[in-house]
């Protein structure tokens, strides 16, 4: 029962690396900071930006200058009049404060505009009049399409998005590996024996753990040096200005986070490590020695699962929750966690069906495909049932602090905020409901990639509107990013296949497993 | 038409399978077997059928969510239209449908457990009070007994079937004539 990575799978993982990297490129150097429009009336703008001043903010008023010259209009970009100087000026500031209390810790916008809309040859009033109600699109909506489309923004400086995205994807495969060694201590602690030829498979998803811890180290020190804006609780400036995180200055300053990732990835690479080792090790005892390895991993499986009740709850504060810093949610933990096991099983899921297809586990039957099949249609619902419920309690008591956090998503990331909770819902509780479709491959394989991606952008949801706001934008960068991590980690999982056979032959249970029937 | 029937008794789930395993492929037709707990893995040696309760609990499921709609757009949006309750005023039964899911997975899940279980017990024809089927009250406790009728196995003598059951591992056997 031995397994080595073909040249094929070599060739086709590495080649999803390599592509994704190469759209990572194109997609990093095409990155761009969008400004945001609001129409105040057909013939007035008001337009912030959040982000760092990369280019003169004067050429990006050139550029939009131009492109409405062109459409017969000139820009008064508020700075300039008599009248309206004052009534915009103060306008613009009530409404940047009220975004940046309700809608991010940060203070207040880089820079904001007042622009007015005038017609650039002297008309009429009439002609004015009937400009203002005639015509398919105000002026203000053709200003306001170019800034939300990005035809005129200003050139990233500090690669917020590429930041958030490098999180956003060290996170889901850095869970991906951390439920595979959920599950392995689980089912040590619990004494199953059905899993017991799918442990291997285990083993080799959680050795990729290192991949993403690797990733999210480099964001956390990157975000502690002060090189990227995810996190607003590390920046001193913000906290000195805003109360609510002032508050919880004791929970979440520098030495106190470094403490707990640490920890946490301490812990978690120890287990790893520790289960990894001691298993490849129990393949050459005799039986008596292997039947006490087994029962000494049965305790630290127990042992485990008491870490990881309270580190996976403090670990999505930690560096999930809290970039959204004033705002709180006693369910995030185990909305986090439930997702992190769902996508798990997804990955042993199509493991298993690859490693049966290449004929490569002749012990798993229909029955063990089966229970795992149970497990995803079972997961999804939990997944679901927590998302549901925080999503309902918040919706339903609408505290502002509270409901904020789903006014930006509502408003935002509409689309794939909703389409992402109908698919990762409807499609299990559809397609995998019946006993069959969970041991049919066509199905188990398409459902468990809809839904993989769609927890992907769960965990998109989850970051992206705390660090990017508004700005934020699907595309190649995105996508090449999520391939270099889905072939690194593919490639690393199939490697580490091949270190040991893929039946612990000294496992107690293994005739248990062998004769597994559902 | 009267009809011999052989009940043959096991202290052990795995010895009951092996023993229905072998008379499977002696070709014997098991009609039946008593235990107090499932055996996981009978159903196919026996040729029982797949059940169809998932199929009704589906449909008990859907017919709860069904009438749980009806009821608190009923309620809730028709009969008391537009009740301020926590803010969140029933005008529109789409705009505030997440406060009814709560009463639509409550209701769907009760009717699903409902029908499915009684379901089963007419199915079984094991309603309260009924009579009780199995041959010996044992099979409720700690005996597993296997149930091979004459009529269908119409291959073999009473004596062929009694001797390839007594090969298999069994504690008691035991005949009766049915009507």
């Amino acid at each position: 029962m031995e397994f080595q990575i073909s040249n094929k799978a070599k060739k086709v993982t590495l080649g999803l690396m390599g592509v994704g990297l190469l759209l990572l490129i194109v997609g990093f150097f095409f990155q761009k900071e969008y400004l945001f429009p609001t129409v105040l009336s057909d013939h007035e703008v008001y337009v912030e930006y959040w982000g760092e001043q990369g280019e003169k903010e004067s050429d990006v008023k050139a550029e939009a200058q131009e492109a409405m010259a062109a459409l017969g209009y000139q820009l008064d970009f508020g700075d300039e009049g008599e009248e309206h100087q004052n009534h915009g000026h103060d306008a613009a500031e009530e409404h940047g404060e009220e975004h940046s209390e309700e809608a991010h810790a940060h203070q207040s916008p880089t820079f904001d505009w007042h622009i007015h809309i005038k017609h650039l040859e002297a008309e009429g009033h009439d002609a004015h009049a009937a400009h203002g109600h005639g015509h398919d699109s105000a002026p203000s909506e053709s200003l306001a399409a170019m800034f939300t489309n990005g035809d005129i923004s200003m050139s990233d400086s500090h690669f917020r998005r590429f930041w958030s995205n490098l999180l956003v994807n060290g996170f889901f495969f850095f869970g991906i590996a951390l439920g595979a060694l959920f599950y392995l201590a689980l089912h040590y602690a619990t004494e199953s024996g059905w899993g017991v030829v799918l442990l291997r498979i285990m083993e080799a998803i959680m050795s990729a753990l290192p991949l993403g811890m690797i990733i999210l180290v480099v964001v956390f020190i990157a975000a502690t040096l002060g090189l990227n804006h995810i996190y607003p609780w590390m920046d001193s400036d913000v906290v000195a200005h805003d109360d609510l995180i002032w508050g919880k200055v004791a929970y979440l300053n520098k030495p106190f986070f470094w403490i707990r990732i640490i920890c946490y990835f301490g812990v978690f690479a120890y287990f790893m490590n520790w289960f990894r080792k001691t298993s490849r090790n129990q393949d050459s005892e005799d039986v008596e020695k292997a039947t006490a390895s087994h029962f000494l991993m049965y305790r630290r499986g127990a042992l485990f699962l008491v870490f990881f009740a309270v580190f996976s709850s403090t670990m999505s504060w930690d560096i999930i929750m809290s970039i959204d810093t004033h705002w709180f949610s006693t369910l995030f933990g185990w909305y986090t966690f439930s997702g992190i096991w769902l996508s798990a099983m997804i990955m042993i899921m199509m493991v298993t069906l690859y490693l049966k297809h290449k004929g490569n586990l002749e012990f798993v039957n229909s029955s063990h495909i089966h229970d795992v099949g149970k497990w995803m249609f079972a997961l999804s619902f939990l997944w679901s049932y927590l998302w549901f419920s925080q999503f309902m309690l918040i919706w339903y008591s609408n505290i502002p602090e509270e409901v904020i956090y789903f006014v930006t998503r509502i408003e935002s990331y509409k689309f794939i905020f909703f389409a992402m909770f109908v698919v990762n819902f409807v499609l299990p509780m559809i397609f995998l409901m019946s006993a069959d479709t969970k041991k049919s491959w066509p199905y188990l394989i398409f459902i468990g990639l809809v839904i993989f991606i769609g927890h992907w952008f769960d965990v998109f949801c989850m970051v992206m509107p705390g660090t990017l706001f508004e700005e934020w934008n699907f595309g190649l960068l995105e996508i090449g990013m999520f391939m270099t991590f889905l072939g690194t980690f593919v490639f690393l999982v199939l490697k580490a296949l091949g270190k040991s056979s893929l039946v612990q032959n000294n496992h107690p249970f293994l005739e248990e497993s062998k004769h597994h029937h559902g | 038409m009267t009809d011999k029937v052989i009940y043959a008794m096991y202290d052990d789930d795995d010895v009951t399978k092996e023993a229905c395993q072998s008379l499977v492929d002696n070709g014997v037709h098991v009609a039946d077997v008593f235990s107090p707990f499932p055996i996981h893995g009978i159903d196919p040696i026996i040729g029982i059928k797949h059940t169809r309760l998932g199929i009704a609990a589906f449909m008990y499921g859907i017919t709860g969510l069904l009438l749980a709609i009806i009821a608190t757009r009923y309620f809730m949006v028709s009969d008391w239209h537009g009740i301020n309750i926590g803010g969140k005023p029933n005008f529109s039964y789409l705009e505030n449908i997440p406060s009814f899911v709560p009463i639509l997975f409550e209701f769907t899940v009760l009717c699903a457990a409902h029908g499915m279980a009684l379901t089963y017990f007419l199915r079984n024809k094991t309603l309260p009070g009924m009579p009780a089927r199995n041959p010996d009250p044992r099979t409720t406790d700690d005996r597993f007994v296997v149930e091979v009728r004459l009529a269908e196995n119409s291959n073999f003598s009473l004596d062929q079937l009694n001797d390839m059951i007594k090969e298999t591992g069994i504690v008691e056997i035991d005949e009766k004539t049915i009507k």
